[in-house]
């Protein structure tokens, strides 16, 4: 198979048969009314797969890649289901993989810090796992009560605690992977000093399309001595993004920057009445960790920085409830949005950190033109956004202006010097994109790497490059009509 | 591309063939001085037209990486494709070419009190795209991590003169593959790094270093161990050997340098618990020591040169490890440090010979063969690396290299025979 050749075989009986077999019937569901809920993952994108097979060991996971090749059908592995970019939507049919029943942590190495989990171990449970020996694992998407570590793997997932440790790719050491052949291979190991290529750092982030990965060993950081978290309240965006750069500037990393926009905390307050002053203009959300000594430094220099650039109140939680309070404004901003409008579409985009007010006011500008309603949480520290369109599927021509929306808000990161996507993957959805960023000579050379891996197209087809011939769209017709029939909150 | 291939050749630049230019004792026919990426770019298309083998040079500082070339025509000199081309403090980002000095780097940043927390050996005098190339680390490797966490950017010049970017100027970037992670230690055999994007870390207010000797290896790793679970703010937790400790601390017996960083309260609290870890030890009192002479030391100090070795194992090991080369190895005049949270020990035996290295390097296999130890040699005598992969042999993920390989290099013009499996 060569690159840019789509599969062109289809799941008939006989490859269901064979999946069973070699799988056993209860790992393998190929009726329509089961497949329904492996259409689609947290977006609007849609690829309904003619099976679905759930393997619990790599043999099982290399069976059905074998199978799947030799009548040359589409792998689309999947996690959770928790994507933010279609990442395991089944583009164009073919057998998910999903690997939510391998969820084994394999091996916790309290001393050097060290575990060995299978793919669908949930990110969060890892954490739990570990808490007891002090440990945890540092990248912490929103998604992390649900999300898988190998989903993490697959987008790079970062969090709000990316800014001072980093995504999934700085945490993870070693992957086990099945190749597009079937072939079962160990890449890197338990320390970064592995002689080779980094393979593994090819792997991570790359969407599915290079290798499904069965194992990995990863880095687990020790947990604070004490975490303190304030809320600083602004009554200008400005003010609020000069206090991220003077925190900055003054030689302090806190483990999270977070920003709230007013439409948030419209959204927020009445839900959880955590404070927030409705006229406010912006609320900071901002983590140190550490000794004792360092968060409460931190915290007080923080807070009297912030105060200096105009912020109205800075409230300082130490103890774990009135730190989760604080944080609740945050976590529950996108379901608060739900409930306010029927749906909502949530775009990733960055920006050098001392442009992101500039963007900012760019999306409301965008959204208004587009008649929509835009609401924003990013974490300001890395300049990462997440402007949320906020809108009624069922409006005649809604969702085509959302698509319309959401593409100019992300040609307005680009210009300011940023890109399409932060941490949730280009996917489908943004795969057009692309080009916007990198010219042909650099997606040449993501082909020779993609080619090396010798997946061709058969690992999760037509995501991650710009749309190849046979790949089509997702017309905005059928998206429009997947939406109204699913409803409201069917996009978190 | 602005040049045509024939201007690379000009007889302007086309430097004489020193000897400065030889890898493992083979010298290039031709040094073509490169100074924009333009030129790098033509340069490698002329290269890849006569299929002439060519090998990235900057500083020289870590030439001896690597196998002896299977062949090498051309040395490529990009210590004039130098400079700063985009600097944003406020974003913590820098970009510079290639052939920039890492010391000129930091002294830019240190301006405005931030780091590139990078700091392999022969720091001082290193190109940041020899240090890429190499992915060599140093002490701040404990609290920063690698290379690879710190390129959000590169621009690659690939074998047939294109050149490639991935990543950009945000931190945060999941946009394409993560390209630029392949070429991070790939010592120029998948591309040529032309230009390389950075985030950067704020220096921290205040900084103290500590030293404390300890009678055994084992002692001194058990303290590195025990400020880590106490999670003390650590830049850096090196031990060293004795005569390292003697050199670059003024300690006797085994030593640990800390490195404490922070706000001052935190700084003061650290260097409390540092003081109580060492008092409940059989260590002897911790004290403060000049950071500057210490780092400078070191790099000095761990420049691969003679032969030079790196010992990888799980950090809870090193301990022992370190006694071990140290036993064997004492007479030879070694220097032993190890990053214990990295499980990274090096030896550098500078005074290694043809002789005497291949010895060196069977006690040093023989003593670690039982740790689970992965071994690279970061120089050796040329008579030394004969016959052997300075990199260890291949393992089963080496056919995906291999493959790697053929796609990015098919003619085998980027420093061919170099890599892991000659690669």
């Amino acid at each position: 198979m060569t690159i840019g050749t789509l599969p062109h075989g289809t799941v008939t009986r006989s490859v269901v048969r064979e999946l069973r077999r070699a799988l056993g019937g209860e790992r393998v569901i190929a009726t329509p009314e089961e497949l329904i809920a492996y259409e689609y993952d947290g977006t609007i994108e849609r690829g309904k797969p003619q099976v679905v097979v759930f393997p619990e060991n790599t043999e099982q996971v290399s069976a059905a890649v074998r199978i799947a090749r030799g009548h040359d059908v589409p792998v689309v592995p999947r996690g959770a289901g928790t994507g933010l970019s279609g990442g395991a939507v089944a583009a164009i049919g073919g057998v998910v993989v999903a690997l939510t029943r391998m969820k084994r942590i394999i091996e916790v190495d309290v001393v050097n810090q060290i575990a060995v989990v299978e793919p669908g171990v949930v990110n969060l449970d890892l954490s739990r796992a570990v808490a007891p020996h002090g440990l945890y694992y540092a990248p912490d998407p929103s998604s992390q009560r649900a999300c898988t570590i190998g989903g993490n793997i697959a987008e790079n997932a970062g969090g709000p605690h990316c800014l001072a440790y980093g995504a999934t790719t700085n945490h993870v050491l070693g992957l086990e992977l099945v190749l597009a052949d079937g072939s079962i291979v160990a890449v890197g190991g338990r320390s970064r000093e592995v002689p080779g290529y980094d393979l593994v750092g090819a792997v991570v982030g790359s969407e599915g399309t290079l290798a499904i990965v069965t194992k990995a060993t990863v880095r687990l950081m020790r947990l604070p001595e004490s975490t303190r978290t304030l809320l600083a309240i602004f009554d200008h965006i400005d003010d609020a993004s000069e206090s991220v750069s003077a925190i900055i500037a003054a030689g302090m990393l806190p483990s999270a920057i977070e920003m709230i926009d007013r439409q948030v905390i419209a959204a927020v307050e009445p839900v959880i009445n955590a404070g927030f002053p409705l006229d406010a203009e912006a609320v900071l959300l901002i983590e140190v960790d550490g000794l004792e000594e360092a968060t409460a430094e931190d915290a007080g220099a923080i807070e009297q920085l912030c105060t200096e650039r105009g912020a109205r109140e800075v409230r300082v939680a130490v103890d774990a409830r009135d730190r989760e309070r604080l944080w609740a404004g945050r976590k529950t901003s996108i379901s608060a949005l739900g409930r306010m409008y029927p749906n909502y579409y949530v775009l990733d985009g960055v920006v050098p950190r001392t442009k992101l007010v500039g963007v900012v006011r760019a999306t409301y500008e965008i959204a208004a033109r587009h008649g929509l309603a835009v609401a924003n949480v990013f974490h300001a520290g890395d300049g990462n956004l997440h402007p949320n369109l906020l809108f009624d599927g069922r409006a005649p021509g809604a969702t085509a202006r959302v698509l319309a929306a959401g593409a100019e808000m992300m040609r307005a990161c680009v210009e300011a010097g940023g890109t399409i996507t932060g941490e949730h993957g280009v996917g489908l959805e943004k795969r057009d994109f692309l080009t916007w960023v990198y010219d042909q000579s650099d997606l040449a050379a993501m082909r020779k790497l993609k080619a090396a891996f010798g997946a061709g197209e058969l690992y999760n087809p037509c995501k991650a490059f710009p749309t190849s011939r046979g790949c089509g769209e997702l017309r905005e017709g059928e998206i429009a009509r997947a939406m109204a029939a699913a409803g409201g909150d069917a996009y978190v | 591309m602005s040049d045509a291939g024939s201007a690379v050749i000009a007889s302007d630049r086309l430097h004489e063939p020193f000897g400065r230019y030889a890898v493992d004792g083979v010298r290039p026919s031709q040094v073509w001085a490169i100074h924009d990426a333009g030129e790098l770019g033509a340069a490698l298309a002329e290269a890849s037209k006569g299929r002439r083998a060519v090998i990235p040079h900057g500083a020289g500082i870590h030439v001896a990486l690597g196998n002896p070339p299977a062949r090498y025509d051309i040395a490529l000199d990009l210590a004039p494709f130098a400079g700063v081309i985009e600097y944003e403090p406020d974003d913590l980002t820098i970009a510079v070419r290639a052939g920039t000095p890492l010391a000129e780097v930091q002294s830019l940043l240190a301006e405005r009190r931030l780091l590139l927390p990078l700091d392999p050996p022969g720091a001082d005098r290193c190109t940041v795209g020899g240090m890429l190339a190499t992915a060599l680390t140093g002490p701040l490797r404990h609290g920063y991590g690698t290379a690879r966490d710190w390129v959000i950017g590169m621009r690659v010049a690939l074998a047939d003169g294109t050149l490639a970017k991935s990543g950009g100027r945000v931190v945060k970037n999941v946009t394409g593959y993560d390209m630029h992670k392949l070429h991070i230690g790939a010592l120029g055999t998948l591309g040529v790094i032309a230009e390389v994007t950075f985030k950067l870390a704020p220096l921290p207010r205040v900084e103290r270093t500590l030293g404390i000797a300890a009678p055994t290896a084992t002692a001194v790793c058990a303290l590195a161990a025990a400020a880590q679970r106490g999670g003390l703010p650590l830049m850096a937790a090196e031990a060293l050997a004795p005569p390292a400790a003697n050199a670059l601390a003024g300690l006797h017996g085994w030593a640990l340098v800390l490195r404490v960083a922070g706000g001052p309260n935190a700084v003061e609290r650290a260097v409390r618990e540092v003081h109580g870890l060492a008092d409940r030890s059989d260590a002897t009192t911790a004290h403060d020591i000049d950071v500057a002479t210490f780092d400078a030391g070191w790099r000095a100090a761990f420049r691969p040169d003679g032969l030079a070795v790196r010992i990888s194992v799980r950090p809870s090991h090193v301990g022992r490890v370190l006694e071990a080369v140290d036993r064997r190895l004492a007479g030879h005049g070694a220097q032993v440090a190890a990053t214990v949270s990295a499980g990274v020990v090096r030896v550098v035996a500078a005074s290694a010979d043809e002789a005497t290295a291949p010895h060196l390097l069977a006690t040093l296999r023989d003593v670690t063969a039982h740790a689970g130890a992965t071994i690279v040699i970061d120089a050796a005598p040329r008579g030394a690396k004969a016959g052997i992969d300075v990199f260890g042999e291949p393992r089963q993920d080496w056919e995906i290299m291999r493959r790697l390989k053929d796609e990015f290099d098919p003619v085998r013009i980027l420093a061919p025979g170099r890599y892991l499996g000659r690669l």
